[in-house]
């Protein structure tokens, strides 16, 4: 009740006007009731009862929120944080170089970005993902649903149908290997369709749909809790033509950089962009860099740069709170992102395993 | 903008047409405090502004991957695709020619790339049950002369490409008039080409096929080094242009490109930022000698690789070119 008028959310007309009237805490106004308040400051009495109404509303929220609810106000300590971010799930990309370069694979609550020139393996990384969010929590997956915003129109739906596939294939080898009940349980609702019937396509053909639609969005996730993944293939298009004037991007960007942040913390998710790469002709040579300028290089927690070697693949960790920089080679076969090499094969029975995060390594079948 | 059509507050339609607001794109350029001292609303009442404009925007435009995957319609289905008009090139690339962005062919000058620009122009007019589009095409010619004779001679062999198709399917299709060809030599002759007359067409619904010959020779002469920026801005304009026609209309657009020797390697021309308009990249080339063909065929075997597609791996055949056309090889 002693919050001040100016914290309020109310119009910043009437804000000025009561402040120039002298009231400073909300108590003051509730107790000068309609009438006064629009004697005192020249409103009229619905104008008066609204503001009242918002100030009553403002304090009810305080007060629920300081009586230990989660909330932007709440306080915890960093061991509280260490524990919340250790168990925070990682997307697997089915590339366990990959992963381990990114610590366990793609964060949730974290805004990933990955930049790459045309070909390289963006679109399929994202693809990759949407599927992986789905592996069931047996598996080591954090079994959630995936929302794609396309803005170039390169979401096929018949390679993420070949990489999903792949993917309960290889759900079903283990499950056959390890033999635990759990596992066949979870296969019964991990299938081709349930997997198609749970990534969320949205197509936005130009920024302003993009905008609309990232408003739109924690709406969208409030109502359908399970989702985990929010890709946007790519978020580069929309923005590098039309616009003359380069700070209404930057302005709009960032606006969506924010956004995007409390959505991924908000709803526990993980936000995934895939960004172009651009020429920047330097003193003596050109080099290729993300796009979209400097300012965009910090909307993202972790940056992975994808790349040529001759004809190799490779992935380069750029950026990241919690990794070193490093660099991986990595494939994209008939069914998805895949390691180079496949993995040291340990046959594992069903003890050594203990932690049913970690996922379980099996021989894959090289293309 | 009529703003009463809107779900909204009276209070805030009388703060929109004061505030002299004309679209919603105008309200989502604006940032919230903006908005807030533009109208002179609280945040909750701006709040509810956004989320409904954004609702109108963007009202049932969601899809799960299921409904794409069994969307059979004609016109919306990703399956789609429309046909080389040969079935080892329709391997290839799994179907045809995806009907929604921008499919580039580069390659060496006589690498056969103009032979399947024609094919292309005289398969989107069969019916879509043998891989067409119903439709006509534009060709839009940026340096050479359009090769009529060529095209001719194509239309007069199309039984003997088109084995598949009945006699009697073919005769009826009138080949000459649905093919509408441009000539823009120049960048403004080609952008009032693209935002004039093939909006016009497709507007029309008379193409649903655009080829142009090449984009390259467009940027050749006009661009020195220290107009990089310019020529970047001319491509992603150009490309988003373009673009946003294929997706409004469901129309694929073939670029031609030629290529140049970058590095030591052949690379398309146009560099990255051309690149980065692309949803596929096939590439040409003359064989000097392939192994495993015919000998008399070898100086006239060619190879169509893709380079990169969303969907496909990066794999080539071979193909050579006949007198009724294009045709690939096992």
């Amino acid at each position: 009740m002693q919050r001040e008028v100016g914290t309020l959310p109310l119009a910043p007309a009437l804000r000025a006007r009561l402040a120039a009237a002298g009231f400073q805490t909300a108590q003051e106004l509730l107790d000068t009731g309609p009438c006064g308040l629009s004697k005192e400051i020249g409103i009229s009495r619905e104008e008066a009862l609204e503001a009242l109404q918002v100030v009553r509303q403002e304090c009810l929220g305080d007060a629920t929120r300081t009586a230990g609810g989660a909330g932007a106000s709440r306080k915890c300590t960093a061991l509280e944080l260490l524990e919340e971010e250790q168990s925070q799930g990682f997307i697997i990309t089915f590339c366990s170089a990959l992963d381990s370069i990114l610590g366990g694979g793609v964060q949730l609550t974290k805004i990933t970005e990955i930049c790459g020139a045309p070909g390289v393996g963006k679109t399929q990384l994202c693809m990759q993902l949407a599927v992986d969010v789905q592996i069931p929590e047996s598996f080591g997956g954090v079994a959630g649903e995936a929302v794609f915003i396309d803005t170039e129109g390169s979401f096929m739906v018949d390679r993420v149908v070949e990489i999903a596939a792949a993917c309960v294939q290889h759900c079903h080898l283990i499950a056959e290997a390890q033999q635990e009940e759990e596992h066949r349980k979870a296969l019964e609702t991990f299938s081709l369709e349930n997997i198609l019937s749970h990534i969320y396509y949205f197509r936005c053909r130009d920024y302003t749909e993009l905008l609309a639609q990232v408003y739109l969005l924690p709406e969208f996730l409030s109502e359908h809790s399970k989702v985990r993944l929010v890709v946007i293939d790519g978020i580069a298009f929309p923005f590098r033509h039309d616009f003359e004037d380069l700070s209404l991007r930057t302005r709009l960007l960032n606006g969506l950089a924010q956004q995007l942040i409390i959505i991924a913390n908000d709803h526990k998710s993980a936000v995934v962009l895939t960004n172009q790469m651009t020429t920047r002709i330097g003193q003596s040579q050109s080099t290729l860099v993300p796009a979209l300028g400097e300012s965009w290089g910090h909307a993202a927690t972790v940056r992975l740069i994808l790349h040529w070697d001759n004809s190799q693949r490779l992935a380069t960790l750029y950026k990241s709170p919690s990794q070193k920089e490093s660099t991986t080679a990595y494939q994209i076969t008939s069914h998805g992102f895949r390691d180079v090499q496949p993995p040291a094969v340990t046959h594992s029975t069903g003890g050594t395993e203990l932690n049913p995060r970690k996922r379980p390594r099996t021989e894959e079948e090289k293309q | 903008m009529d703003w009463d059509q809107f779900d909204l507050n009276p209070k805030t339609i009388a703060a929109l047409k004061k505030a002299d607001i004309k679209s919603v794109k105008e309200i989502l350029n604006l940032s919230g405090a903006d908005l807030q001292r533009l109208m002179k609303l609280s945040s909750a009442d701006i709040q509810c502004l956004l989320k409904t404009v954004s609702h109108t925007l963007r009202r049932n435009s969601m899809l799960t991957a299921l409904q794409l995957y069994q969307d059979k319609d004609h016109f919306t289905s990703q399956h789609q695709k429309l046909s080389l008009g040969c079935s080892v090139l329709d391997n290839l690339l799994k179907g045809g020619i995806p009907l929604v962005g921008i499919t580039e062919l580069a390659g060496e000058s006589s690498a056969g790339k103009t032979q399947i620009g024609l094919q292309l122009c005289l398969c989107v007019q069969y019916p879509y049950k043998y891989g067409g589009l119903e439709s006509g095409a534009v060709y839009i010619c940026t340096e050479d002369v359009f090769p009529s004779k060529r095209l001719q001679q194509l239309i007069d062999q199309q039984h003997k490409l088109r084995a598949d198709v009945p006699a009697e399917v073919i005769q009826k299709i009138r080949f000459g008039n649905s093919i509408f060809v441009e000539q823009a030599a120049d960048l403004d002759t080609f952008q009032q080409c693209i935002t004039r007359r093939l909006a016009l067409l497709l507007a029309r619904g008379m193409v649903r096929l655009v080829v142009i010959d090449s984009m390259a020779a467009l940027f050749r002469c006009e661009f020195g080094p220290a107009e990089a920026a310019l020529k970047a801005r001319y491509l992603q304009t150009f490309g988003a242009q373009l673009h946003s026609l294929s997706t409004r209309f469901r129309t694929p657009i073939v670029c031609i490109n030629q290529v140049w020797v970058l590095g030591g390697r052949v690379t398309p021309a146009l560099g990255i930022t051309w690149s980065n308009q692309l949803l596929m990249r096939l590439m040409v080339s003359r064989v000097s000698h392939s192994p495993g063909a015919a000998p008399h065929c070898a100086g006239s075997t060619r190879t169509l690789s893709v380079v990169f597609a969303p969907h496909l791996p990066p794999s080539f055949c071979y193909y050579t070119v006949q007198l009724e056309g294009v045709k690939g090889m096992k």
